[in-house]
């Protein structure tokens, strides 16, 4: 297998594409690659993965099959990005689900025509490390050393800027909603309602993927709430405050999770738990924040592959209509 | 000038009622201070006196004594979830290890799984319920202490979680989790081993019985081993069972090495002069799937004896010294090279190589047991798949949830059995 014949590589918009998406892509154009996307999910491509696997895994392992479909069947790109994430770390690794991929996808296509341009990241929250795993696939692919450290710079740049933008339009939003919330315990004649703001804790590929959440989202929006997504906090501070909430939990996705629920909780009026059936850390991660986290109202909504959206599209509406009674006051008070 | 000689300076000074040295812990103030700045004339024959605050002193003498550890201390229960044919190794590790009392429980029941059902989030692994249950079994037998253990998957969070339900619950205990402490690896245990159960257990003895314990847990898995392999071709019915149910109860006995090593001896010796009536070629079935549902007979609804009562030469690679006592995941990795690059989760790559082992050995199926919901074994069905396609071995899929009626699984277990034995004969 010659890597070097590779000339456009393509990343399936799916699982980790939505945490270190933005790193992918630009460490690979700065390194002369083409870079195709996979487009965002739709039934086709759901449909496809679904064909593709194995019955009991989760729906975004099932997603992920079907964007590695899509763009294998395509005559886009020539080999597909799968990284194996390790879970060495174990404070703040991953879900076997990221370690075996490269294998599952060998596995589940085993005619597949692109190639598969593998690495194994064994730390990610160790940048050393995590450097020198980017560095050490930039050679496999060919370029000089000089080349690859200042693709990876460049890329890590890049991901992290767009991180920082989104946590500070989080900021901005939480800033704005305040200010609201103050004008409206000004008004005197209570004809103004205050703004309600609703903490989406997903992971990122379930909250940002347009078919699996895209509904609940627009939902709640519809239903006239603010959604503040609970992975867009700052990843290091949430990350840190984590371990207050827990000093087991063993997958960083959801203590990146954790931390922005300790820091926002207050922040927000009702707080939705999204999960993907049947998703491994969420089905304790979900468990525990029930748990532990008081004093604001929480709606644990399980996602599968269902065709319709009006189940959750009620849930959310009675959610959100006990979220404004309760601004109000109470029932009572009406 | 020493202590005590400037102790007896400073009294003959208060005595004489001059100024005295300012270590001391009575000062004066005379006309002359600064601070004070009033005249007194020289005649004034008192003095104004004020206490000070000065640094305590560090005690002058060492602790001489060592902390001495005491060998009789309150007994504690310790309880260590029910898991397949360990717990004579659990109760070993509890009573040599630990220095407690070992809380034997009693045989799972329907009872047992619907309180860990109950008490359990509906979509979590399923040892999760057998374990709530065990555990709420446990402390109502009175249990101080219970032992859970961490792993690389959803295991590393079991602890925690379980511990918060318990007590959310209402229950009072202590829970050593392994899971703590595992950035430092046996120093971390060690540590909070002597934090939360025991600080008086003697260290060099535990490790010794330690070793002890990790070589019972060899021996074990090797005579279950002898006892698939055989059991399933006895001339009497029901001899082996009690044949392995007795080397258990001495296994259980034991309080050293060289006890273990005789029970194993003895309990050998009986189930090797168990006459058998094995044809040459049996049908042979290698059992791969995930460290718990694949070795626990409670939760795969006995399996093995399933298998055996078929008359089936059973194998099963996966038990839990392989897989932590002996266990080389790069050197493991090395012989399935072309069916999985990375290690796939806690025990895929045992998994994927027991399997192509078997199919190298010309086994004539496999049976791959899981819990519902596992994600790493639920990733080798793919992998698994391209085995079976390649070598022309059958592969029974079996996911185990919280049923307890087994005729379904009864059902798909002689289908496959026909089916494997038909095949064999038309070979």
């Amino acid at each position: 297998m010659s890597d070097n014949a590779v000339r456009t590589i393509g990343i399936p918009r799916s699982l980790l594409f939505y945490e270190y998406g933005v790193l992918w892509q630009r460490f690979f154009e700065e390194l002369g690659f083409q870079v195709v996307v996979s487009p965002p999910t739709d039934r086709a491509i759901f449909e496809r993965g679904e064909a593709a696997s194995v019955d009991e895994v989760c729906l975004a392992s099932k997603t992920f099959m079907g964007h590695v479909a899509a763009l294998a069947e395509g005559d886009q790109c020539d080999a597909l990005f799968v990284p194996s994430f390790d879970n060495s770390d174990i404070r703040v690794g991953f879900c076997t689900k990221y370690q075996a991929l490269p294998d599952l996808v060998r596995a589940t296509f085993p005619q597949m025509r692109p190639q598969l341009v593998t690495m194994r990241v064994q730390k990610a929250s160790d940048k050393k490390r995590m450097r020198a795993d980017y560095l050490e696939l930039a050679r496999r692919l060919g370029a000089n050393p000089r080349q690859a450290s200042r693709a990876y710079k460049r890329a890590l740049h890049a991901q992290e800027a767009s991180d920082a933008a989104r946590a500070k339009a989080q900021q901005e939003t939480l800033a704005l909603l305040a200010k609201y919330r103050k004008v409206v315990a000004s008004d005197r004649t209570g004809t103004e309602q205050p703004p309600l703001a609703i903490l989406l804790v997903a992971h990122p590929y379930i909250a940002h993927d347009p078919y699996i959440a895209g509904d609940i989202v627009a939902a709640i929006e519809r239903l006239g709430a603010t959604v503040l997504f609970a992975d867009e906090a700052d990843r290091t501070p949430a990350l840190k405050r984590s371990f207050e909430f827990s000093e087991t939990l063993p997958w960083m996705i959801n203590r990146h999770l954790a931390g922005a629920v300790l820091q926002l909780h207050e922040q927000v009026d009702g707080i939705v738990l999204l999960s993907a059936f049947p998703c491994g850390p969420d089905s304790m991660f979900d468990d525990a924040i029930m748990r532990n986290v008081q004093g604001v109202p929480i709606l644990n909504l399980m996602i599968d592959a269902q065709s319709g959206s009006a189940g959750t599209e009620t849930r959310l509406e009675s959610f959100i209509d006990i979220l404004r009674f309760q601004g109000k006051g109470s029932y009572l008070h009406d | 000038m020493t202590d005590d000689a400037q102790k007896a300076n400073l009294t003959q000074d208060a005595a004489q009622g001059t100024t005295p040295d300012s270590a001391s812990g009575m000062a004066c103030a005379r006309a002359e201070d600064a601070t004070v700045g009033v005249p007194i004339s020289d005649d004034a024959r008192t003095q104004v006196v004020f206490q000070r605050d000065e640094p305590r002193r560090a005690i002058p003498f060492p602790r001489l004594k060592k902390k001495v550890k005491r060998d009789r201390h309150k007994r504690t229960k310790v309880s260590v979830f029910r898991y397949a044919y360990y717990d004579p190794a659990f109760k070993f590790f509890v009573e040599q290890v630990l220095d407690c009392d070992y809380l034997q429980l009693p045989k799972a029941t329907k009872r047992t799984m619907e309180l860990g059902i109950q008490n359990s989030s509906d979509y979590v692994c399923t040892p999760f319920k057998h374990m709530m249950g065990d555990w709420i079994e446990a402390l109502e037998l009175g249990a101080d202490i219970l032992v859970q253990v961490g792993g690389p998957c959803r295991l590393g969070y079991y602890g925690e979680m379980q511990e918060q339900i318990l007590r959310d619950m209402g229950y009072d205990f202590t829970m050593l989790n392994f899971s703590h402490g595992i950035e430092q690896g046996y120093v971390g245990w060690g540590k909070e081993v002597l934090r939360t159960v025991n600080p008086d257990i003697a260290i060099p003895h535990g490790v010794k019985q330690l070793l002890a314990c990790g070589h019972m847990l060899t021996l074990l898995d090797q005579a279950r081993d002898f006892y698939l392999a055989n059991g399933g071709f006895e001339r009497e019915r029901g001899v082996y069972r009690r044949a392995w149910e007795a080397l258990m109860d001495e296994m259980r006995a034991t309080t050293t090495k060289a006890e273990i090593d005789a029970a194993f001896t003895r309990g050998m010796e009986r189930m090797r002069e168990i006459p058998l009536n094995k044809p040459a070629d049996p049908v042979r079935i290698g059992i791969v799937g995930e460290l718990y549902t694949a070795i626990d007979e409670n939760s795969n609804l006995g399996l093995d004896e399933k298998l055996m009562d078929m008359g089936v030469e059973v194998a099963r690679t996966l038990n839990f010294s392989n897989r932590y006592t002996h266990y080389h995941e790069e050197n493991m990795r090395r012989t399935i090279a072309e069916y999985a690059e990375y290690d796939m989760g806690p025990t895929s790559t045992m998994t994927l190589a027991a399997a192509k082992k078997y199919a190298q050995l010309g086994f004539d199926g496999l049976v791959h047991a899981k819990c519902a919901g596992c994600t790493p074994e639920i990733d080798c069905i793919p992998v698994l798949q391209r085995i079976s396609e390649d070598f022309h071995m059958p592969v029974l899929y079996l996911t185990y949830d919280t049923e307890t009626s087994d005729t379904g699984l009864m059902t798909r277990l002689e289908a496959f059995y026909d089916m494997l034995a038909m095949k064999k004969e038309a070979k």
